[in-house]
């Protein structure tokens, strides 16, 4: 275990050395690419100062780690906000799209899969396995303009995909930065109601398109499970079908864990098209909009906190899958 | 793996692998010698958002393209694009891979820097890429480079390391072969099939990408087509019904897509991986 902690602070250093690069990769003199055109002597003065560029590389280098290693991400050449701010601003609406879009895929995803797994090579499962093909190749964007165009246009049941709240409804007091905890806490029932039937879109555009991910992962395994000593065991004492099933489930929890890890650090900021094309406004959204401003500061915050956010939990999926299966020792490793 | 799913060679026992290469032949075919019925890069400013019909198969969009014309000439672009990328992953993945089986410290500290990169939400990294360094084509292969050759390397090493185990590995260290000849004449042979397979999941997710970026409008610029471009040209029709202007260029990209990633399936079956 004392190796995987050793690796965290030397991952942290790829990941801001990384975000560094970003703007070293830029051609020709990234103050002018990033003024534009319209920008006086000064304004590119200004921002080349900013960036550091009128220092030398390795003094700047320095500074940009010890400028993190405080917290401070700088501000935003765009519109001037802290970008640690902006962070925790948008943050907590990429954990909401991403909790609730999970939560469904899982129940599609393994339902499908253990569905497929148990009646392995026989109808459900075939159909189970064009279904998954057919789902890991649609763009998530596109599933979200068959869903727009379906659940919007056609049959009305969901309203226009224009954000979180329609522009009738009011912001509740922020505390949490979660729309759905504030609007609790504020007690705004009507608002929390028309903030789920909002989320219904966009929520069902990513638990569709992660579903397959775990539809495939139960089939393999619980279709491995299912022809395993344990299994058979099971059945011999003469256990029923269902109760045999959760045996096998509980076989195949490692690597389902293990997918619902990478999904999880995956749609924090890895979402960007999908709360785009919903204003949702969360950390995917910020970050390509950043990115599309070429506004530095914002892009290297962006990429620390999401590279941060995953190495965080995949050391959690770590400790999670050491502490379910006892075989595993990394201190051995 | 049962017996039916591992018999190789009868149409019915891979039907994938045929279904697929059938598939991306008809679209390479077609990309290069279909007669287009109307210039993809012109637009008729009298046949605006007409729905499919016997004069066009696919509609027109809102500017007056034909879309079918235009689903046609993307494929001239995207395809070239993203199997370019994975090919060259593979060119540079592969002796990369095969490099990190090798023990030592150099291969392990590749590979926790491999991990570090992984680390980042792949896509959104492709797309600041591309938009930092210019926003120009050659970017995009670039970038799909970039995400493609660690799942190669680290695929290729995991293989790898599985079959250096063998005898017949130990028999040829034991005989003297250097470290290069086990990794090219003994080891390389061995996960061909792991490549071609790799290589074809490869050119599906560049494909995704590719279409993702265009979607953004980074790396094309209009009035190229590129399936991602017609797509991110109806998005906004999707909500007051014109469903055909996004729907053709999505049903190719799917197509493509799947018919790759079908292909994938059935080489990882007959050339029986061991591991993934």
């Amino acid at each position: 275990m004392l190796r995987r902690l050793i690796i965290i602070p030397i991952s942290l250093f790829f990941v801001v050395a990384f975000s560094y690069a970003l703007v070293e990769i830029m051609p020709g003199d990234p103050a002018l690419a990033i003024a534009g055109n319209t920008a006086n002597e000064r304004e590119v003065a200004i921002i080349r100062a900013e960036l550091g560029l009128d220092r030398p590389f390795d003094e700047r280098f320095v500074r940009f780690f010890t400028d993190i290693a405080q917290g401070d991400l700088g501000r935003s050449f765009f519109d001037g906000q802290i970008v640690s701010h902006e962070i925790t601003r948008y943050f907590p609406a990429s954990v909401e799209i991403m909790v609730l879009s999970l939560l469904f895929a899982g129940l599609i995803g393994l339902s499908l899969g253990a569905l497929a797994g148990y009646f392995r090579q026989r109808a459900p499962d075939s159909v189970a396995r064009i279904v998954i093909t057919a789902l890991q190749a649609v763009p998530e964007f596109l599933i979200a303009l068959l869903l727009i165009f379906f659940i919007f246009y056609l049959w009305r049941w969901a309203p226009a995909p224009i954000g979180r709240l329609s522009l009738t409804d009011t912001y509740p007091p922020v505390v949490t930065n979660f729309l759905f905890i504030d609007l609790i806490l504020a007690g705004d029932w009507n608002g929390l109601r028309s903030t789920a039937h909002r989320s219904v879109l966009p929520v069902a555009t990513l638990a569709i398109g992660t579903a397959a991910y775990f539809a495939k992962v139960a089939r393999a395994t619980i279709g491995a499970a299912m022809s395993s000593k344990q299994v058979q065991f099971a059945r011999a004492c003469g256990l029923s079908e269902f109760k045999v099933l959760q045996y096998a489930l509980l076989q195949a929890r490692g690597p389902i864990i293990t997918y619902t890890a990478i999904l999880v650090a995956a749609l924090v900021g890895g979402a960007s098209i999908i709360e785009t094309m919903f204003s949702w406004r969360g950390l995917g959204q910020w970050g390509l909009q950043a990115i599309l401003n070429k506004d530095v500061p914002a892009i290297q915050g962006f990429v620390i906190a999401t590279g941060s956010f995953t190495m965080i939990v995949y050391l959690a999926l770590d400790l999670v899958v050491a502490a379910l299966d006892p075989r595993i020792r990394h201190d051995r490793g | 793996m049962t017996a039916a799913e591992s018999s190789p060679g009868t149409l019915r026992a891979h039907f994938g692998l045929w279904f697929g290469l059938t598939v991306i032949t008809a679209m390479l075919v077609a990309a290069v010698f279909a007669p287009l019925p109307y210039d993809p890069i012109k637009p008729n400013a009298d046949a605006v958002l007409q729905a499919p019909s016997a004069a066009y198969w696919m509609g027109t969009d809102s500017i007056g393209f034909d879309v079918f014309s235009r689903v046609i000439e993307a494929a001239r672009r995207d395809l070239p694009l993203a199997f370019g990328g994975a090919i060259i992953s593979a060119v540079i993945g592969v002796p990369l891979g095969l490099a990190t089986t090798l023990k030592g410290r150099a291969s392990e500290i590749i590979m926790r820097g491999l991990d570090a990169f992984q680390a980042f939400p792949l896509l959104v990294l492709a797309i600041a890429i591309v938009t930092l360094t210019g926003n120009r084509l050659e970017m995009v292969i670039f970038a799909i480079v970039l995400i493609e050759t660690p799942r190669m390397m680290r695929l290729i090493r995991s293989e790898g390391l599985a079959i250096r185990e063998s005898r017949f590995i130990e028999a040829a260290e034991a005989m003297g072969a250097r470290p290069r000849r086990i990794l090219f004449v003994h080891l390389l042979p061995n996960v061909t099939g792991i490549i071609l397979a790799q290589t074809s999941i490869a050119a599906a997710n560049s494909l995704t990408v590719v279409a993702a970026l265009s979607f953004l409008g980074i790396g094309v610029s209009p009035p190229d087509p590129s399936w991602g471009v017609m797509i991110q040209a109806g998005a906004r029709l999707m909500t007051s019904g014109q469903w055909w202007v996004s729907l053709f260029p999505g049903v190719a990209v799917f197509l493509a897509v799947m018919s790759l990633n079908l292909i994938a399936d059935d080489l990882d079956v007959i050339f029986e991986r061991t591991s993934r």
